[in-house]
């Protein structure tokens, strides 16, 4: 296994101020990444310290599972969490994930971690009301952890290799779970080819977050078209390198789900329905073409709380949503 | 409560969804008892309603509200 340095401190304070000095963290307080939970984290995930999980070529970056566990050590994870978050940081090192381009990128593209499957509840991650925001441990540690992997391994600091002009609170961390029990939907990862029983991480790299809100519409064909409005307001303006294949991610609401459910919509039902409105030609500045090569490349999540009549929008930077089951 | 707590008969109206917080504003403000009535769907939580909406929820309600301030419920 890769021997990595070791350094040596009096107290937690000193190592938490020298980790600030050194610039390995995220501006906030880590927890300490000793041999000790470094190597319960590898062996919580089967994984020998060397093994690679990833490449950045741009970068001259090869990231190894010592690195990734050491990084959510100090983000706060649990040993139980460091399978989703290898799984998390191969679905971003993906080629199609796009690293170089989605954390260096001028617009502050952030990486939203969706998890599906049985792990969801094992871990307590939270899919349901204030699922996007803090309270919840795996949430903001798994989040986290991959958001440090991009600084601490991919090079992705401020003022180097990320040149955001204002960046996002969603880089700190941003991970949520389908709320699969919501609906007979077929979840995310099942919809992405993987058995119901695997659990798994999709990455999604998203450039922009669009509340789409709608207190009117009492059905699904209204709704729909507000996230219709909501997108083309936005544009999306595909990317030859992604071809056919690129995504949105819909997080559909507790209260716009009320009404697919109750007129039985299926995630295909939607997508069919969106997808011609999408693509059609822009008629002004404020509709414009949402270029989405094929319907299923529009993916629906269920997420969120009862109330507000909202949904949300996770408009793509280059890349694709990449789904990795979690081993 | 603060209606109540001012002299003037009041009985609150939250959605079923709701519940759970207005429960915890009752507790923190030393009302843990304090009775609602509750709307539940396919009144939404917040909504635009249609004024055909609001008169079948005020149709629904006014008898109960009415029947809580008087002591009949």
């Amino acid at each position: 296994m890769t021997t990595a340095p070791q350094h040596a401190y009096d107290s937690y304070e000193a190592l938490v101020e020298d980790y600030f000095e050194k610039g390995w963290t995220d501006g906030l307080p880590i927890m300490p990444p000793t041999p000790e939970k470094v190597a319960a984290f590898l062996e919580r995930a089967g994984l020998s310290g060397d093994e690679v999980l990833g490449t950045v070529p741009t970068r001259e970056v090869t990231c190894t599972a010592q690195q990734a566990a050491a990084n959510a050590v100090m983000a706060g994870c649990l040993p139980e969490y460091f399978p989703t978050v290898v799984a998390a940081v191969r679905a971003h090192l993906h080629p199609k994930g796009n690293c170089h381009s989605t954390t260096g990128t001028l617009s502050g593209a952030a990486q939203a971690v969706i998890i599906n499957g049985p792990i969801r509840n094992e871990l307590g991650v939270a899919s349901r009301a204030g699922c996007f925001g803090p309270g919840f441990r795996a949430n903001a540690t798994i989040g986290r952890a991959l958001r440090l992997v991009i600084r601490n391994v991919c090079r992705g600091i401020p003022g180097f290799l990320d040149r955001a002009s204002y960046s996002t609170p969603a880089r700190y961390s941003f991970c949520f779970g389908e709320n699969e029990e919501a609906s007979e939907w077929e979840p995310l990862h099942v919809q992405r080819g993987l058995a119901p029983e695997q659990s798994a991480v999709t990455v999604h790299s998203l450039m922009k977050m669009v509340e789409a809100t709608d207190f009117t519409s009492r059905n699904a064909e209204g709704v729909c078209d507000t996230l219709v409005t909501n997108i083309r307001a936005n544009g999306i303006a595909g990317d030859s390198w992604l071809g056919e294949d690129g995504n949105v991610v819909i997080v559909v609401g507790h209260e716009h789900h009320r009404f697919f459910n109750e007129e039985g919509w299926s995630k295909a039902d939607i997508q069919q329905y969106l997808w011609p409105r999408l693509n059609a030609p822009a008629t002004s500045a404020t509709d414009r073409m949402a270029r989405i090569g094929k319907p299923e490349g529009i993916l629906i999540v269920a997420a969120g709380g009862a109330g507000m009549g909202a949904s949300w929008l996770l408009l793509p930077h280059l890349a694709l949503a990449i789904t990795e089951p979690i081993s | 409560m603060e209606l109540e707590w001012a002299g003037v008969p009041s009985i609150a109206i939250v959605h079923e969804e709701m519940r759970g917080s207005a429960q915890a504003i009752a507790r923190v403000s030393g009302c843990p008892d304090y009775e609602f009535l509750t709307v539940d769907y396919p009144w939404v939580p917040i909504a635009i309603w249609s004024k055909e909406e609001c008169l079948d929820l005020a149709e629904i309600m006014a008898p109960k509200v009415l029947a809580a301030l008087t002591g009949q419920s």
